[in-house]
């Protein structure tokens, strides 16, 4: 080979006579093209890696990840998506500049290199350890002593985080959780991450763990209140809704509070492409926001006020479609696919009647299975009262012929009646709740009735059809109480709503014509795309279940190209039957601890102690009082009656109740539940959540990963710092004098760091990370082997690592498995024996438990209003054995249980002993001795990913046949059609690593993508006639519960937001000098992050002001003397954040916006009210708990892991914003 | 002794070796950082005229070093030049070149210390640099116009000036350098003391000047490797690619 030479040696050719033509026009050039190599280089790469971002912004877009020199340079969109065939635009491509900028944080400084621990505590540790070599000992004499365990909790937050090996914080860890498990029992340990389908494997490696200790897992899409309740409501079903491409198949779309532009920001161009085809676009929004400037129309209701725009337009649609004219299209579908034609009771009040019940089987004393769970409507042509098919008792009775057909029990065919009016037998007054900015009032309107005698008792009844037009008065000749035309202030007129949303009525009017009349054109091809701008309230459920009125009664709904399109929250794990089974152990043992985390916060973080409202201002005004003042006591009755999950469980250790049991002479596990049964009747042990400040109920640990709950999901963060964690904090609110509970006791004292051990697993130092006594380092996303799936599209995605993780990085999976490893190998010192557990279970949604509690009443046991039966009346008890030996070994193997029961989800459930042994010569099988040698091994993370794909329905063929064979069995349909055709397709990780592939139709999920057809929910219920999983078995206007009664919300209603102000009556606020202005304060999704990922990155900060920022209205900012880019303070009762302010007449007057999840880590001053550092954007928010998403045990109502439950809503509030006098960066 | 050695024949062929194959070194490995690193981009107004004024002068003040320190006296005089006309030249013309040069330097340092986006923008070496360039010239023009006007005439020429032939010529004679007053050492040692650091710095730059535009032609012909040319002639005929049927 030639040797090269050196620069300077080619440089010297300057001197060599040259080649010269044409007398020297022309020459020869010396020199090469090795320059040239700088740019060729700057693209080479020696590896593309296919994986993706696992981030909860519902993407979920296919990336290609470069490696060059062993180091990640950057990535790109994947194009090469499957097509969605002719006529509909591709998905690819797919991202957005904050994926696009992700490698940053691989090598960035704010990447968590190695395992760390607080330094206080860490020496404590230490100490005691070398003191005691019993490190059991060793955690108890420091969490034990109140100094030390003061002094490192208050240390929290402030830095001092050292170094440590991986070998001592799994010690520490294990110590401490064995402590805890001997002192207190297993459920004071929780885990928390987000979100399974943004990595199902990183989720599933924590939840197996904590799960097989028999430790809760937080729910999320509740806490996060991204769960719109009133899809359980409405249809039984946590969230379904179409994927993005099927926005190109709407005629009218509207956008009501979603930004998509924004948040959608990969789908986005489906809604621009469908402009083109003639769809109309109308955005709902209060600010000039992006998705604004793509639509026709903007209807810019104020803040909180949707709900009133949407009764109005239902008011139209009602008037105009149902009654002046009647529609067939909406009157057919009304009838097979709603409760309209529902017969419900109604209850004297006075002179007049209030609504009540669903009319059932057995008010009319038939002789049939689950009469007190078969609704009942009356026949057009004969009259006579009909048990249509499909309610809920034909669901759970076994029968397999719970369908939507036109038939009853009996299969004889019939034609519901939706109006009694003209068959009626007198037209009564019926006063309906009515809730507005002023006053809660009644609305009196006359109403068509008919009498029933059944055994000597009136049952008074009418349709659910007539008392929503009576609601929204919509007059057929009453005249007395109805308004009279869509000019009259009355409820719910285009008139009426203009006052509370300054919308103005004529426009209301339009877009409430065209929606519908799109429907009626194009056979429901009206859709709705809403999201968290409406979904954060508090009446959040209210302001949702009158916007689907509107695709309801439009008969949109399970239409492609219509209905509704919920997105909020990357909910849709499209394997999920494979990935419930194996993230909750459930192959080992059943059932794991699954906790609402919203109650959990609520209760922990003591932001219950500090209530301003009394429930009696909330109610309806068709109700005397409520059930309780106080929101907590609801909880406390929901955590009894096993309505919700409620871990801790009870004021005892759940493994020693055992031993107690045993002393007097009950062994056997009836006699243990028995006992445990007799405890509680006796009042000698209590609900932790009825004392939830004695220290004995104290949660102790928590392990966050996915996650930065402190600082971006964590609302009422200030409470979070001062009960939950013990550091200083900024909260200024004071106790209610006035406002205390019935049902749980009041400790004197709020306490102060409840939490002994607070672990993060981060890749990057954030708000979390810092608060936390351990931090883990954990693999990036283009670090390890996962799985991500959306609602947006129809793929799984692979994780793929493009480089091992740097420094002392691992994988979640990695990490939980070594922890998992030491954590056994303590145990056999120190937890040697097999424990039985008494496991708390609530009524579980899509289970007989939703015919628990009949006709949805609240039975009170400890009242004596019933017996108290585990599983009936109150929780259910179930005994699981732990051995916490073994937990490695299950770990690590997939358990006998898959074999042996069947897996499923949504109802549906089917044996999976083939899939299980295939996965046996899939993915190996575990070679180490002891319980797990022979199972299919879960010793990596590609192999949990690969039985995913294998057992679940939406990616293994075989599966989804099986799956439809049982929902045919189930409702006596013919089914398995939908999936027949991919029935031989297995999907295996290389298949996907190497091109995105559709998922396969499966009955987990209600839309059909069949022969590339874009998914909708619900088509199946609409086409296939399978019922929706609700009481009646179809879409409900009416939710007939006491609860919901007591709160005005059997009806679709109009509710204003909560009357907070920045500070109660009763409260001190810190004295303001100078001008300051009270705003409403809302966090919507910023543009430069997704929560609080992205938003520390250096190209992200570049993009816009570098700092925690404000955006107000340029008069708000002027009237107190505010100029752009000013630093303010933003203030009130729960906490205090300063940022610059970011002024522009985009804002609506009365409103600010800090966008959601802005860290104080980065550019943020001192307060002068907290002489803290800033605050977080959650600073000024706090949660409040809703009493009616506490029901449970009553068919739809009833409680499911992020399905139905409390919503941590934080939209409803006000602060104080002032300048700030002096910027004081506490660097001194 | 010891101190003469060191001085003034030790330490200038250390910074002349430092000088030679530092920048062979620094051309062959550092080819991207071979460059004046222009601070153009972050601030413009002073360094329009700190540039201009600083290179111009030093330029002439080049001139005025070669004809003072490396044409032998005995060459000046055999040509008619007196001492007076010598020195007159030398004042008058050095002392103007000093003047503008020692303007642009100071421009030039206040601007890299006081341009906050500058200052944090270049490096160690620009700033030690420019510090030194500004003592230098300072040294200089001291030399030339003070020392001349208020203490006296120095003739380097025959002190100086011989002694840096004797190191060109590798024939060093440090006695010469012991009458040398101090402020003229000194300038001899700081200049040195640059050069040994010139091909670690910005300075590298003065070494690239585009001479080839002199002589290049208006079109430039690459050869195409011929070995390689004639492999894929050969390739392309086997192909059945259409445009070979």
């Amino acid at each position: 080979m030639k040797k090269r030479l050196s620069p300077l040696g080619k440089k010297l050719r300057f001197f060599k006579p040259l080649e010269t033509y044409s007398d020297g026009w022309s020459e020869l050039s010396p020199k090469d093209r090795e320059w040239e190599k700088l740019y060729r280089q700057r693209w080479q790469h020696d590896k593309v890696v296919r994986t993706t971002h696992g981030v909860n912004c519902t993407g979920s877009c296919s990336w290609n990840v470069f490696v060059k020199d062993g180091i990640i340079t950057w990535e790109n969109q994947a194009t090469d998506y499957p097509t969605t065939g002719p006529d509909m635009p591709e998905y690819e491509p797919r991202g957005c500049p904050r994926g696009a900028s992700f490698s940053w944080y691989s090598y960035s400084p704010l990447r968590v290199k190695f395992p760390y621990v607080r330094g206080v505590l860490l020496k404590y540790w230490r100490e005691a350890l070398q003191k005691t070599s019993d490190p059991i000992e060793a955690w108890k004499s420091i969490v034990e002593n109140p100094e030390k365990s003061k002094e490192y909790k208050e240390a929290r937050g402030k830095g001092g985080l050292v170094r440590a090996s991986w070998e001592e914080v799994n010690q520490i860890i294990s110590a401490q959780m064995i402590y805890t498990i001997q002192t207190y029992g297993p459920d004071r340990i929780a885990g928390f991450t987000p979100i399974p389908a943004m990595s199902m494997v990183s989720y599933a490696a924590g939840s197996r763990f904590l799960s097989l200790v028999g430790s809760p897992m937080l729910s999320f899409y509740d806490w996060y209140a991204d769960l719109p309740p009133a899809s359980p409501q409405i249809w039984g079903e946590q969230t379904d809704v179409p994927e993005s491409s099927d926005w190109y198949n709407a005629g009218y779309l509207m956008m009501w509070g979603s930004n998509v532009p924004l948040t959608r920001t990969p789908d986005a161009h489906f809604m621009t492409e469908v402009r083109y085809k003639g769809t109309k676009v109308v955005s709902v929004s209060p600010d000039y926001a992006e998705s604004v400037k793509f639509a026709d129309t903007w209807l810019a209701a104020n803040p909180g006020s949707d709900g009133a725009l949407a009764q109005a337009m239902t008011h139209v649609i009602l008037k105009e479609f149902y009654v002046e004219k009647q529609t067939d299209y909406f009157y057919d579908y009304a009838k097979k696919y709603t409760d309209l034609p529902n017969l419900i009771t109604l209850k004297k009040s006075g002179e007049a009647y209030v609504t009540d019940r669903f009319l059932l089987a057995s008010d009319l004393g038939l002789d049939t299975a689950n009469a007190d769970w078969k609704t009942v409507v009356i026949d057009e042509e004969t009259n006579q009262l009909v048990i249509p098919k499909g309610s809920i008792g034909h669901r759970h009775e076994g029968k397999g012929n719970w369908n939507l057909k036109m038939e009853d029990e009996n299969g004889k065919s019939y034609q519901p009646r939706l109006s009694l009016l003209g068959v009626e037998d007198q037209i009564e007054i019926l006063h309906l709740p009515y809730f507005d900015d002023l006053k809660r009032d009644v609305i009196k309107r006359s109403i068509p009735i008919k009498k029933l005698q059944y055994n000597g008792e009136e049952i008074i009844v009418t349709t659910v059809f007539d008392m929503m037009l009576a609601n929204y008065g919509v007059d057929r000749g009453f005249g007395e109480g109805y308004p009279k035309d869509f000019n009259d202030l009355e409820a719910y007129t285009p008139a009426w709503q203009e006052q509370f949303t300054g919308v103005e009525r004529k426009q209301v009017i339009q877009i409430a014509r065209e929606f519908a009349q799109n429907a009626v054109d194009t056979k429901g091809r009206s859709m709705i795309i809403m999201g968290a701008g409406i979904n954060h309230w508090y009446n959040a459920d209210t302001i949702y279940r009158t916007i689907l009125n509107l695709v309801l009664l439009t008969g949109s709904q399970g239409v492609n190209g219509g209905g509704w399109a919920h997105y909020v929250g990357q909910e849709k794990v499209r394997p999920a039957e494979g990935w419930q089974a194996i993230a909750f152990a459930r192959d080992w043992s059943m059932p794991p601890r699954l906790q609402n985390a919203t109650s959990y916060y609520y209760f922990a973080t003591d932001q219950w102690r500090f209530e301003e409202h009394p429930m009696s201002s909330l109610i309806a005004a068709t109700v005397e009082k409520p059930r309780y003042e106080h929101a907590a006591d609801y909880n406390a009755l929901a955590a009894r009656l096993g309505w919700l999950p409620s871990y801790p469980q009870f004021n005892r250790n759940s493994i020693e109740l055992q031993s107690e049991a045993a002393k007097l002479g009950k062994s056997s596990n009836e006699e243990l539940v028995d006992y445990v049964v007799q405890q509680l009747k006796d009042n000698k042990m209590q609900f932790a959540v009825e004392d939830p400040d004695h220290p004995v109920n104290y949660p102790r640990t928590l392990f966050v990963w996915r996650a930065n709950l402190i600082s971006s999901s964590g609302k009422g963060h200030d409470y979070f710092l001062k009960h939950f964690l013990g550091t200083v904090d900024g909260t200024l609110s004071e106790e209610n004098p006035e406002l205390k509970t019935e049902e749980i006791n009041w400790q004197k004292e709020a306490p102060i760091g409840k939490l002994d051990l607070l672990v993060n697993l981060e890749f990057r130092m954030s708000g979390t990370a810092l608060y936390s006594d351990i931090v883990l380092p954990a693999a990036t996303w283009y670090e390890k082997h996962d799985l991500s799936s959306t609602d947006m599209h129809p793929f799984v995605h692979p994780f793929n690592p493009a480089v091992a993780s740097p420094w002392e990085a691992k994988s979640d999976f990695e990490i939980f498995k070594g922890l998992a490893k030491d954590f056994s190998e303590m145990a056999k010192a120190f937890l040697p024996n097999t424990y039985k557990d008494v496991v708390t279970m609530p009524l579980l949604h899509d289970s007989p438990d939703e015919l628990a509690q009949p006709f949805g009443k609240v039975r009170d046991w400890r009242k004596g209003e019933v017996e108290a039966i585990p599983g009936k009346t109150m929780p259910k008890l179930a005994i699981v054995e732990r051995d916490y030996t073994q937990i490695y070994d299950k770990y690590i193997s997939l358990g006998p249980l898959l074999e042996k029961n069947p897996v499923g989800a949504h109802g549906v459930s089917w044996s999976a002993k083939e899939e299980y042994e295939q996965l046996k010569s899939l993915i190996g099988v575990v070679k180490k001795e002891g319980i797990a040698k022979g199972l299919p091994s879960l010793e990596t993370d590609r192999n949990i990913a690969e039985a995913i794909l294998t057992l679940s329905s939406a990616t293994n063929g075989k599966m989804a046949m099986k799956a439809w064979e049982a929902e045919e069995k189930k409702t006596g349909l013919k089914l398995k059609d939908l999936a027949e055709d991919r029935q031989n397709e297995r999907f295996n990780f290389a298949d996907i690593t190497a091109q995105p592939k559709e998922v396969i139709s499966t009955p987990v999920f209600s839309g059909n993508n069949q022969d590339g057809r874009r998914y909708s929910p619900f088509t199946n219920n609409i086409e296939r006639l399978i019922p929706f999983r609700t009481l009646s078995g179809r879409q409900h206007f009416y939710v007939d519960h006491e609860i919901m009664l007591e709160y005005g919300e059997g009806l679709p209603v109009f509710k204003p937001t909560l009357p907070t102000q920045a500070f109660a009556a009763y409260e001190n606020a810190p004295d303001t000098e100078g001008k300051s202005i009270t705003l409403r304060y809302l966090t919507p999704h910023g543009k430069w992050n997704i929560h609080s990922m992205y938003g520390d990155s250096l190209t992200m900060q570049t993009l816009f002001r570098g700092g925690p920022n404000v955006w107000m209205n340029n008069q708000d900012a002027e009237e107190i003397g505010i100029k752009d880019n000013d630093w303010i303070e933003v203030y009130n009762r729960n906490g205090v954040v300063v940022a610059r302010a970011v002024v522009s007449h985009r804002i609506p007057r009365g409103t600010t916006f800090m966008y959601h999840a802005q860290d104080k880590t980065l550019n943020t001053p001192g307060s002068t009210i907290t002489h803290l550092r800033g605050g977080t954007h959650n600073s000024p928010t706090r949660i409040h708990l809703k009493p009616t998403h506490l029901i449970g045990g009553y068919a739809q109502l009833s409680y499911g892991f992020n399905y139905y439950g409390p919503t941590g809503n934080q939209r409803d509030l006000k602060v104080v914003i002032r300048k700030l006098k002096e910027v004081d960066w506490l660097e001194d | 002794m010891f101190w003469n050695q060191l001085l003034w024949v030790i330490f200038p062929y250390v910074m002349l070796t430092l000088f030679i194959v530092g920048h062979i070194y620094r051309y062959n490995y550092d080819q991207f950082g071979w460059t004046a690193q222009s601070s153009e981009f972050m601030e413009k107004k002073s360094l329009k005229w700190g540039s201009i004024l600083f290179h111009v002068g030093i330029l002439m003040v080049l001139g005025g070093h070669l004809v003072g320190l490396l044409v032998p006296k005995a060459l000046t005089e055999a040509i008619g030049m007196t001492e007076e006309m010598y020195h007159a030249g030398a004042i008058f013309g050095g002392g103007f070149a000093g003047i503008i040069t020692l303007a642009g330097i100071s421009i030039l340092l206040f601007r890299r210390v006081s341009v906050k986006r500058v200052r944090v923008t270049g490096s160690y070496t620009d700033m030690l640099i420019a510090f030194l360039l500004f003592l230098e010239i300072l040294m200089g023009l001291y030399n030339t116009l003070g020392y001349n006007l208020f203490v006296g005439e120095v003739d380097y020429r025959t002190t100086l000036a011989p002694w840096l032939r004797g190191i060109l010529l590798l024939n060093p004679n440090p006695a010469l350098m012991e009458e040398v007053p101090l402020f003229f050492k000194l300038h001899t040692l700081f200049a040195f003391a640059i050069f040994g650091l010139w091909p670690f710095t910005r300075l590298v730059h003065v070494w690239s000047i585009p001479l080839e535009y002199l002589k290049r032609s208006y079109i430039i012909y690459r050869s195409r490797n011929a070995k390689r040319a004639v492999q894929i002639r050969q390739a392309n005929s086997k192909s059945t690619h259409p445009s070979q049927l």
